[in-house]
């Protein structure tokens, strides 16, 4: 009987290892002293992917991650405003050059792309306000307003009734969705802040949950007075 | 009712022969290898689409969507034409393929690349295209992709992974049922360690699909006729390591280099004598880098902004030994500033594994900033950035002193000056260039640099 025991204290330990990771938010030392202050944001299109894994490997889900991503976007803002009293304004005034500031975009999450692994490499280096993307951001041609801009970054997996499963019987990740978010300031590029909220549960239709982890990630941004 | 121990060792057994039976026939498949001069048909005509087909040709409709919306296509009509053109121009006449709709697209990305999407979409790199010499080289590698969607081998490799992933799966079933002794033993390493073996199949086509495709790409080559040896060309350019990355992505599970260009060499035999005359005005380089000209000047500015400095300079140097005009020499100008304090060529001992990974190391933990200061911090660093500088003061000069001069390279001075601490002069040319280019859409970040610089010159 010792060899049951033993599986199951060995699925109950792979389960929790997969599913539970220290969730954290960094601020950069300007944020916390309240040196700066976010106001006003633009949301850049959130990168969010999610796959289908089941029996037979994983599979796409391109429709679903676009669907997601546009939905965290909007959450995103929801939860800054109804939170933290900061307002998103529209992504990028219009441009008589349209190709060129597709372009700007598409190179600026590029290059957060690029930083992004050295950022979760080391996170705690945000509060030493160590990450900048330079001041090439002013190349966006944002609202002069806008205060910060804001990345998201997203992964996620969604498991079949088969692999749910061979999920109980052997172990293995839960469904879940991971997201990695960081506030860039709009007129320098220093990261201002960095959170990577994350929950379990099928990534497609948790809207509570997603809330709910937003909320938790952005908990530590400082909450401006409403105007 | 079974004891238990009964039980799992039914159930081990059950899943040990369909492991084994499911391996047996990957392991021959893996084996055999195709004669050089029996090459299939051009298409794969006894290909029915089944639900899974259906599922990866919707992901590819919507691939597509994406890459345009996210400003990863390049908007050049007339280079996007080119490609096409030469992509046309490889598919036999007439032929018609069920759910394939042929698309050429130029990618915005600065890494030798290019790929094929099973609804007819080729894509090719802007790295890709600055690579390479000419337009057969080109025609090379779209006829191969070309390949990968009339066989269908996208489709053909989904249905494999599947299955593979599947045995992959009931492995782990074993592996977690196993109640001991050799059976479970053996299963769990196969588990624990496989995964790597059965990844190198799984990215990627597989290299039966891969040898057809390069084969099949020179028939097509020929028809249109393309010199064919420049597949085996654009081969050995592929292999150009400029980074110290080895990220070969174009072929990165393909067959080997010496592999591929000992069979392609051996199936080319006589047909690589028949030389016509459009295929050596196919072969001209001046002529593709006209066309190619503008794709080549935004992938240096790519190069640029993805920290691939080396890169940059070497493509910036081939533009302007090609055509040195204000623009292309800004281009360099450029190249050399982004260049500072690195080597412009890496060593022998840089190139080496060891050497390669421990670069990579230091890439993902260290900001272009941090790299720059650290490497500054050494004496060959200095001599570098010093080098560096002069030739990007020296280019830009030049692009100002050439016919039509570009008002960036005022901007490039301006932020070189910045660089070395010549806040004066640096103003001066930043306001010239906002004078010369009024609607710049880097105005706002010029201007702000400017009142940083008056602020500290007070």
């Amino acid at each position: 009987m010792k060899m049951p025991a033993i599986m199951f204290a060995l699925v109950v330990l792979l389960t929790a290892s997969g599913s539970h990771r220290v969730q954290a938010q960094f601020l950069h030392p300007k944020v916390t002293a309240k040196e700066t202050t976010i106001r006003t944001v633009v949301v850049l299109p959130a990168k969010v992917n999610v796959v289908r894994d089941s029996m037979k490997g994983p599979e796409g889900m391109a429709a679903e991650s676009d669907e997601l991503s546009a939905r965290v976007a909007t959450m995103v803002s929801e939860v800054l405003s109804k939170q933290k009293h900061v307002a998103t304004l529209p992504s990028t005034k219009p441009s008589d050059d349209a190709d060129q500031q597709k372009y700007n975009v598409a190179d600026f999450q590029t290059k957060f792309d690029a930083l992004l692994p050295k950022i979760m490499k080391k996170r705690s280096d945000v509060k030493q306000g160590r990450f900048t993307m330079g001041d090439e951001v002013l190349n966006l041609n944002l609202d002069k307003g806008a205060d910060a801009v804001v990345f998201i970054r997203g992964e996620g997996k969604k498991l079949t009734g088969g692999k749910t499963a061979f999920r109980m019987m052997v172990g293995g990740t839960p469904a879940y969705l991971r997201l990695m978010i960081g506030i860039v300031d709009a007129r320098n590029g220093a990261v201002l802040l960095y959170t990577d909220p994350e929950f379990t549960g099928d990534p497609t239709t948790a809207v509570d949950r997603l809330r709910n982890a937003l909320e938790k990630g952005f908990k530590k941004l400082p909450q401006i007075n409403p105007q | 009712m079974f004891p238990r121990k009964l039980t799992n060792l039914i159930v081990a057994a059950l899943l040990y022969c369909i492991v084994f039976t499911s391996l047996c026939p990957l392991a021959s498949a893996q084996k055999k290898t195709a004669p050089v001069e029996a090459t299939p048909p051009p298409v794969n005509e006894t290909f029915k689409f089944g639900e899974v087909d259906l599922e990866v040709l919707e992901q590819s409709e919507l691939l597509d969507t994406k890459l345009e919306r996210d400003g990863l296509v390049l908007a050049d009509e007339a280079a996007n034409a080119y490609v096409r053109r030469v992509g046309q121009a490889l598919i036999p006449q007439g032929l018609k393929l069920e759910r394939v709709t042929w698309r050429f697209r130029i990618v915005r990305d600065p890494q030798p690349n290019a790929f094929a999407l099973p609804n007819g979409s080729i894509y090719v790199t802007t790295g890709l295209l600055t690579l390479i010499d000419n337009e057969s080289q080109l025609a090379a590698i779209i006829a191969h992709e070309l390949t990968h969607v009339m066989r269908r081998h996208t489709y053909v490799q989904n249905r494999s992974n599947r299955k593979k992933f599947l045995t992959m799966n009931v492995m782990a079933a074993v592996g977690a049922y196993a109640p001991g002794g050799i059976v479970g033993a053996v299963i769990t390493v196969v588990t624990t360690v496989a995964p790597f073996i059965m990844m190198a199949t799984i990215y990627g086509y597989s290299r039966d699909l891969e040898r057809e495709a390069d084969l099949k790409g020179i028939d097509m080559m020929i028809s249109a006729e393309y010199a064919p040896e420049e597949m085996v060309n654009v081969m050995k350019l592929l292999d150009t390591d400029i980074e110290g990355e080895n990220i070969r992505l174009f072929y990165n599970d393909h067959p080997s280099l010496d592999e591929r260009i000992k069979y392609l060499s051996s199936y080319l035999g006589g047909r690589a004598d028949k030389v016509t005359q459009q295929m050596e005005l196919n072969r001209e380089r001046a002529a593709y880098f006209q066309k190619i000209e503008p794709v080549m000047r935004h992938d240096v500015q790519l190069a640029i902004n993805g920290g691939r400095a080396r890169s940059a300079v070497y493509f910036a140097q081939r533009l302007v030994d090609f055509h040195a005009d204000s623009e292309n020499l800004y281009w360099l100008a450029e190249s050399y500033r982004a260049l500072g304090p690195r080597t412009q060529k890496l060593t022998e001992k840089e190139l080496t594994n060891s050497a390669m990974k421990d670069a990579q190391k230091k890439r993902v933990k260290r900001t272009a900033e941090e790299e720059e200061r650290d490497l500054l911090a050494t004496p060959a660093g200095q001599d570098n950035w010093q080098k560096h500088q002069q030739s990007a003061a020296e280019f830009y000069q030049r692009a100002l002193n050439a016919e039509n001069p570009v008002p960036v390279a005022h901007r490039g001075l301006g932020m070189l000056h910045e660089k070395l601490g010549r806040g004066t002069e640096a103003v001066a040319e930043y306001e010239k260039y906002l004078e010369l280019s009024p609607t710049a859409t880097d105005r706002e970040r010029i201007q702000r640099r400017i009142e940083a610089l008056k602020e500290k010159l007070k």
